[in-house]
């Protein structure tokens, strides 16, 4: 049931109180590498073929995700929503899953918040990506004083102390 | 339209390998994606399949185990891809390799589009008139 506590504290997240109702059926004789190189494969499988499937989910939920598919066009249909917002969180999940035993088997290889923040600069064309020093120290200073800072917080905290001088 | 991350070769052995030297900069920035798609941001990371040819990632080796876990899609040398690659190696004279990930950017939907490489210059011979964040790991 081990694998099933887990699905539960993950769910809590996005359905806070929501209880596991059915053994999963992995749940035997699976050991969590198994399951994630599992879920990888079925997430890389075609996924032409498909299954009616019977999810108990909040109504305002629902209506809501009818809505924002129908008026935002954020998807051709609430189902679609509903699965594309499924994929993401499970490719999300999956890949962190697999870091954290990358970092377990090669510690070092952890990055660091300045690391992340760098990171971050780069992928948002940030002009601080050009002073990654900067950014090194903003961070420094940033964890001293927060106590979980996130590294977009690292690149606001940079300019801030930029504009600061 | 969700952003696109496009691995090339150098990338990918450099995040299969805790050994290479480029390991750790391809780590921080994977890991940033996947905060970022934690909170929704749906983020869709894709390997060129001439680029995986060219680096040997056979998604069927337990050797590539950790990649293999990861979700980076195929960006498949179909007709139209081969096509464009065909037309983008005669033209830029790169890799077919580098090609494949030139005809990936160009033929790409997304608005946001990022290389990860090694080579940003090969890289930028590609890409044609798409605005593209070339990242150098």
């Amino acid at each position: 049931m081990t694998d099933c506590l887990t699905t539960i504290q993950f769910a809590d997240d996005i359905m806070p109180g929501c209880r596991c109702t059915t053994v999963l059926w992995y749940s035997d004789g699976v050991d969590t590498g198994d399951a994630l190189d599992r879920i990888a494969q079925l997430l890389h499988s075609d996924m032409s073929e498909t299954s009616n499937t019977s999810m108990r989910i909040p109504t305002p939920l629902r209506e809501a995700a009818i809505l924002a598919a129908k008026e935002l066009n954020l998807a051709p249909s609430a189902t679609a929503l509903t699965t594309m917002a499924l994929r993401a969180t499970l490719e999300a999940a999956l890949t962190q899953a697999a870091l954290d035993e990358h970092y377990a088997q090669y510690p070092e290889t952890r990055p660091k918040l300045a690391d992340l923040a760098i990171a971050a600069a780069n992928l948002d064309g940030n002009p601080l990506a050009a002073d990654p020093e900067r950014i090194r120290r903003a961070a420094a200073e940033l964890a001293s004083v927060h106590p979980d800072p996130d590294p977009d917080d690292v690149l606001i905290w940079a300019e801030a102390r930029a504009f600061r001088s | 339209m969700n952003p696109l991350v496009v691995l090339d070769n150098e990338a990918i052995q450099a995040l299969a390998s805790p050994h290479h030297p480029k390991h750790q900069s391809t780590v921080n920035h994977v890991q940033l994606l996947v905060r970022r798609k934690k909170r929704t941001t749906a983020i869709t990371l894709v390997a060129p399949t001439a680029v995986r040819v060219e680096v040997g990632w056979d998604r069927a080796s337990p050797q590539w185990a950790f990649l293999n876990r990861l979700p980076i899609a195929d960006a498949h040398l179909d007709e139209g891809s081969a096509n464009k690659a065909a037309a983008i190696r005669e033209q830029a004279q790169v890799s077919v390799a580098d090609a494949h990930i030139g005809a990936t950017v160009q033929s790409a939907p997304h608005l946001d589009i990022t290389v990860l490489t090694s080579d940003p210059k090969d890289i930028r011979k590609v890409v044609g008139g798409r605005p593209v964040k070339i990242i150098r790991i």
